[in-house]
C-alpha cells in the first residue's frame, strides 16, 4: 500500500517499488486558482543546465522521453511519467514544482498530494495542505534525486516568486530563452496565464527574450495577449493540461480572440497602484462609469510586472467593473472574454481515441468498441449518454445467470449489450467511475456498483445472504479473466488492505479483490448484531484474506 | 475566530463578466445597463445593489412555450454588484459567445446576458418522448452564457465520423446551433417490452459542430422542482 510521506521525508525509490517506470501524479487545486505544474531536470549543481529538461506544458517531454508530462488524469491535476533508467547521467535531480497561474497564494490551496504509482499501484504519497504555506506563489513539491540510487524526497517548500523566480533559482543561464516563456505566465498572474502561454508559445517566436513578452500583455499588443483574457485563460488551460499535441492547433483559433483582449489586460498593470484593499466594486464599478481607455493604457508599460501575485489581483477587480459602465460596453466587455465558444469548450473536449477504455473525466468513461477485437461491452441499462458510429444496443436478458436483484429497491439490474463499431460514453448519476483492468485475476463488485464491463470477462452473480441486509441479500458480481470492469462510486472511495480486522458496511462496500488463484479467497462473513438494537450499523461484512487483498468502500451508504 | 480554514474560499478578484467560483458557483459582475437573465431561484448570494424581477413581461412572451406555461422560470437581474448563482451543486461552465450561437437544454441554462438574442425552441420530433418535454433555448449574439452540467461535461465533435452522433436526451446539455437533429430509437421493439426508459430513444446529430453531454441522466430541473 502507499507509503505516506511527510514534508522532509526521503526514501529510496527501490524501497518503494522495484519498478523504474513511474507515474507521478500531482493533485493541487484551489478555488479560482490555476496551476502550472512542471518538472525541472537538474544537473549535479542543481542547475537547469539543459533547458530541454524543463518539462512543462509547452515542452511535454525530454529528448529521450525519459520524462513525459501526461496531463490531467485519474484524479490528478497533472501527471508525469518518469523512466528512471533512461534518464541521462547528467541529470541528477528532478524537481516537481507547482506555480499559481494568476492571482492567489499557496495558502489558499485545497488539500493536495504528490503520489508515485508503479505497476498500477500507488506506492508513495505525500499529502499537503494550504495551511503549510503562506503567501508563496510557487512550491517545490517533491524531488527525485540521484545519490547512489534514485531517491524520492517530499519537499513542500514554498517559493515567493512565480515560475520565473523558480527558473532563476535553478539556473541563470537558461534565463534568456526559457524565462521568456515561463515568464509570461508569471507576468500574467492576474489573468489566466495558461491561456496566455498557449497562444504565445505556439509561435516559437514569442519565446524571444524575456522583455518582449512582458510588455506585450501590458499593452495589449496583439501578439502576446495571451495571458490576458482572463477568462479565456482558464478555459485554455485545459488544452495544455491535456494532450500536448492539441495545444498547437488550438492556439491559432485562440489567438484572434486574444488579440482583442489586450486592453483588459492592461488593468493588471494598473492594479499595482490602486491596490487591493478596495472592494472590487469600489471605485471603478459603481462610481465612475467611464474609466475610459485611459486606465488601460497607463498601467502597462513600465511596470515591473506583476510577477508577484498581489498587485495583479486588485487590478482585475477594477477592470471588470469599470468596463461595463462604459457605454461601449458591448464592445469592451466582450473583449475581456476574448475566447469564444470554442475556447470555452476546449477543456471539455473529447480525449483522443486509441484505447478501448478511456476515462474522459472522473465521471465519464468512453469505450471504443472497435478496439480489442471488437468484442461487445455489457453495460447497465440506461448508462449510455452518447455514442458515435454504428452501435447496436441489445437487451441482455435473463440468460444472465438468473437475475440480479438490486438489494435496496428490489429492481432488477439489467444489462444491455453494446455491439458494433464506434465509441460509446457511459456515465450514471454523475458517479465517479473507475476502470479496473483484470489480467487473469478476479474481483467481486457489488452489483449496484457495476457500470460496464468487457464481455470477455467471465462474470457470475453471487448472493450474500444475511439478516438485516436491506432486500435480504447483497448481490455481487464476480469478474474473472482479462478485460476491464468499470466500477462506479458515489464520492471518492477508499481502498483498504484486508487485515484480520477489516469490516465494511454492506451498503457502502463497492468491491473486493477475489485474490488471484483462489476463487474467492477472501471469505465474507456476516457479522450481525454487533450492537443489538442499534438501528444503523447492525450489518457489517468482515473480510479475511491473505495480505495483498483489498476492499473498496465508498462514502455513501445505499 | 480562526478563519484560516475558510480563507481560501474568498472570492477571487473579478476578471470578467462571468466567472466560476469553484466548479459549481457562478459569479457575475453586474453592471447597470447590463441586465442578466437567470434561472429563477438560482441566486445564492449577492453583493451590492441588485434587483430581481421574476417573470418579466419581455420574457413571458418568449418563454410562453416553455413547459406548461406556469410562467417562465427566468428572472431578470439588474443593478451593480456581484451576483452568485448556483444550481444545486451542478458544475457551471461559462461560455463567451463571440457572435456565435448555442442551443442549451432548458434545465441546463443558468444565466445569460440580456442583450443576447434568444428564443425557446422545441426539439423536432422529440418533445413527446422525454417526459419533461425537451425544450431548448437557442442563444446567439455576443455575450456571456452560463450553463450547468451534473458532473464534468464532455464536448464531442460531430463532424468527425461518417456516422451521426447519438445522445441520450436526458444527458444532453447543449449543442452548437447548426447541427441537424433527429429522433432515433435504437432498441428493437421486442427489447422495449417490460422496460421503461432504457436507451430507447436518442437524439441524433449530424453536421459540423459539437455536442455537450453531462455524465448523468438526471435531467430533473431542480430549480423548478423546488419551486
Amino acid at each position: 500500500m502507499a507509503r505516506e510521506f511527510q514534508r522532509g521525508h526521503k526514501a529510496k525509490i527501490s524501497d518503494l517499488t522495484a519498478g523504474t517506470d513511474l507515474y507521478i501524479g500531482v493533485q493541487i487545486s484551489g478555488p479560482g486558482l490555476g496551476f502550472d505544474i512542471s518538472c525541472f531536470g537538474l544537473d549535479a549543481g542543481e542547475q537547469l543546465s539543459d533547458d530541454r529538461y524543463f518539462i512543462f506544458y509547452n515542452q511535454p517531454k525530454s529528448p529521450e522521453e525519459a520524462i513525459q508530462q501526461l496531463g490531467t488524469q485519474a484524479g490528478d491535476t497533472e501527471s508525469f511519467r518518469v523512466t528512471l533508467d533512461r534518464i541521462p547521467a547528467q541529470i541528477q535531480k528532478l524537481s516537481f514544482t507547482a506555480t499559481i497561474d494568476g492571482a492567489g497564494q499557496m495558502s489558499q490551496i485545497a488539500p493536495g498530494y504528490v503520489r508515485i504509482v508503479a505497476g498500477g499501484e500507488e506506492v508513495a504519497r505525500y499529502a499537503f495542505t494550504g495551511a503549510e504555506f503562506s503567501t508563496e506563489r510557487a512550491v517545490m513539491l517533491a524531488d527525485f534525486y540521484l545519490k547512489d540510487v534514485w531517491r524520492f524526497a517530499a519537499v513542500g517548500q514554498g517559493f515567493d516568486g512565480g515560475l520565473d523566480a523558480l527558473l532563476k533559482n535553478f539556473g541563470g543561464e537558461v534565463a534568456e530563452e526559457q524565462q521568456a516563456a515561463p515568464e509570461q505566465p508569471a507576468a500574467a498572474p492576474g489573468f489566466a496565464p495558461p491561456a496566455g502561454p498557449a497562444p504565445g508559445f505556439a509561435p516559437p517566436v514569442a519565446t524571444g527574450p524575456p522583455a518582449p513578452p512582458q510588455p506585450a500583455p501590458a499593452f495589449g499588443a496583439p501578439p502576446a495577449p495571451a495571458p490576458a483574457p482572463v477568462h479565456a485563460a482558464p478555459t485554455m488551460v485545459a488544452p495544455m493540461t491535456t494532450p500536448p499535441p492539441q495545444a498547437p492547433p488550438q492556439a491559432p483559433p485562440g489567438q484572434p480572440p486574444f488579440g482583442q483582449v489586450p486592453p483588459p489586460q492592461a488593468p493588471p498593470g494598473q492594479v499595482p497602484g490602486q491596490m487591493p484593499g478596495q472592494p472590487p466594486f469600489g471605485q471603478p464599478a459603481y462610481g465612475q462609469p467611464a474609466p475610459g481607455p485611459a486606465p488601460y493604457g497607463q498601467p502597462v508599460p513600465g511596470q515591473p510586472m506583476p510577477g508577484q501575485g498581489m498587485p495583479g489581483q486588485p487590478a482585475f477587480g477594477q477592470p471588470a467593473f469599470g468596463q461595463p459602465p462604459q457605454a461601449p460596453h458591448a464592445g469592451q466587455v466582450p473583449q475581456t472574454p476574448g475566447a469564444g465558444l470554442a475556447a470555452a469548450m476546449q477543456k471539455y473536449r473529447e480525449l483522443p481515441t486509441g484505447q478501448r477504455w478511456t476515462q474522459q473525466n472522473p465521471k465519464l468513461m468512453r469505450a471504443d468498441l472497435s478496439q480489442a477485437g471488437g468484442q461487445p461491452v455489457l453495460a447497465r441499462q440506461g448508462s449510455m449518454v452518447l455514442y458515435q458510429g454504428k452501435v447496436e444496443f441489445g437487451y441482455k436478458g435473463a440468460g444472465f445467470t438468473g437475475r440480479v436483484v438490486g438489494n435496496m429497491t428490489g429492481q432488477e439490474m439489467q444489462l444491455m449489450r453494446c455491439t458494433g463499431r464506434g465509441q460509446v460514453f457511459f456515465a450514471e448519476e454523475a458517479a465517479y467511475l473507475h476502470p479496473i483492468e483484470l489480467q487473469g485475476d478476479a474481483i467481486c463488485v457489488s452489483a449496484e456498483n457495476v457500470l460496464a464491463f468487457d464481455e470477455s470477462l467471465q462474470h457470475e452473480v453471487r448472493r450474500i445472504e444475511g439478516h438485516g441486509i436491506p432486500g435480504g441479500a447483497l448481490f455481487t458480481m464476480q469478474f474473472q479473466g482479462t478485460g476491464t470492469v468499470v466500477v462506479k462510486t458515489h464520492g471518492t472511495p477508499v481502498v483498504l488492505p484486508v487485515t484480520p480486522t477489516t469490516y465494511a458496511d454492506s451498503n457502502a462496500i463497492v468491491a473486493w479483490s477475489a485474490a488471484s488463484q483462489v476463487v474467492l479467497s477472501s471469505q465474507v462473513r456476516l457479522r450481525r448484531n454487533a450492537y443489538p438494537g442499534h438501528s444503523g450499523e447492525t450489518v457489517n461484512l468482515q473480510f479475511r484474506g491473505a495480505p495483498g487483498n483489498f476492499i473498496i468502500v465508498q462514502p455513501y451508504e445505499v | 475566530m480562526d478563519q484560516s480554514m475558510i480563507s481560501g474560499y474568498a472570492p477571487a478578484p473579478v476578471t470578467a463578466r462571468m466567472e466560476n467560483h469553484g466548479s459549481s458557483m457562478l459569479k457575475v459582475a453586474m453592471q447597470s445597463g447590463q441586465d442578466l437573465f437567470a434561472r429563477t431561484g438560482s441566486m445564492v448570494a449577492y453583493e451590492g445593489f441588485v434587483q430581481y424581477e421574476p417573470n418579466p413581461p419581455a420574457v413571458r412572451q418568449m418563454a410562453s412555450q416553455w413547459l406548461t406555461g406556469e410562467g417562465a422560470p427566468i428572472m431578470k437581474c439588474s443593478g451593480d454588484g456581484l451576483l452568485y448563482l448556483a444550481d444545486y451543486g451542478a458544475d457551471v461552465v461559462c461560455v463567451y459567445l463571440n457572435n456565435e450561437a448555442l442551443s442549451v437544454n432548458g434545465s441546463n441554462l443558468l444565466a445569460f446576458d440580456a442583450h443576447l438574442q434568444w428564443g425557446v425552441e422545441r426539439v423536432k420530433g422529440l418533445a413527446k418522448f422525454a417526459g419533461q418535454g425537451l425544450f431548448n433555448v437557442g442563444i446567439s449574439g455576443t455575450g456571456w452564457v452560463a450553463i450547468t452540467s451534473r458532473g464534468t461535461p464532455v464536448v464531442v465533435d460531430c463532424g468527425r465520423g461518417e456516422d451521426e452522433t447519438y445522445v441520450d436526451p436526458d444527458a444532453l446539455v447543449a449543442w452548437s446551433s447548426g447541427l441537424k437533429t433527429k429522433a432515433k430509437r435504437s432498441f428493437k421493439a421486442s427489447a422495449l417490452i417490460g422496460r421503461g426508459s432504457g436507451e430507447a430513444f436518442q437524439i441524433g446529430f449530424s453536421g459540423q459542430g459539437f455536442v455537450v453531454v453531462q455524465p448523468s441522466e438526471d435531467s430533473t430541473d431542480r430549480l423548478r422542482v423546488r419551486g
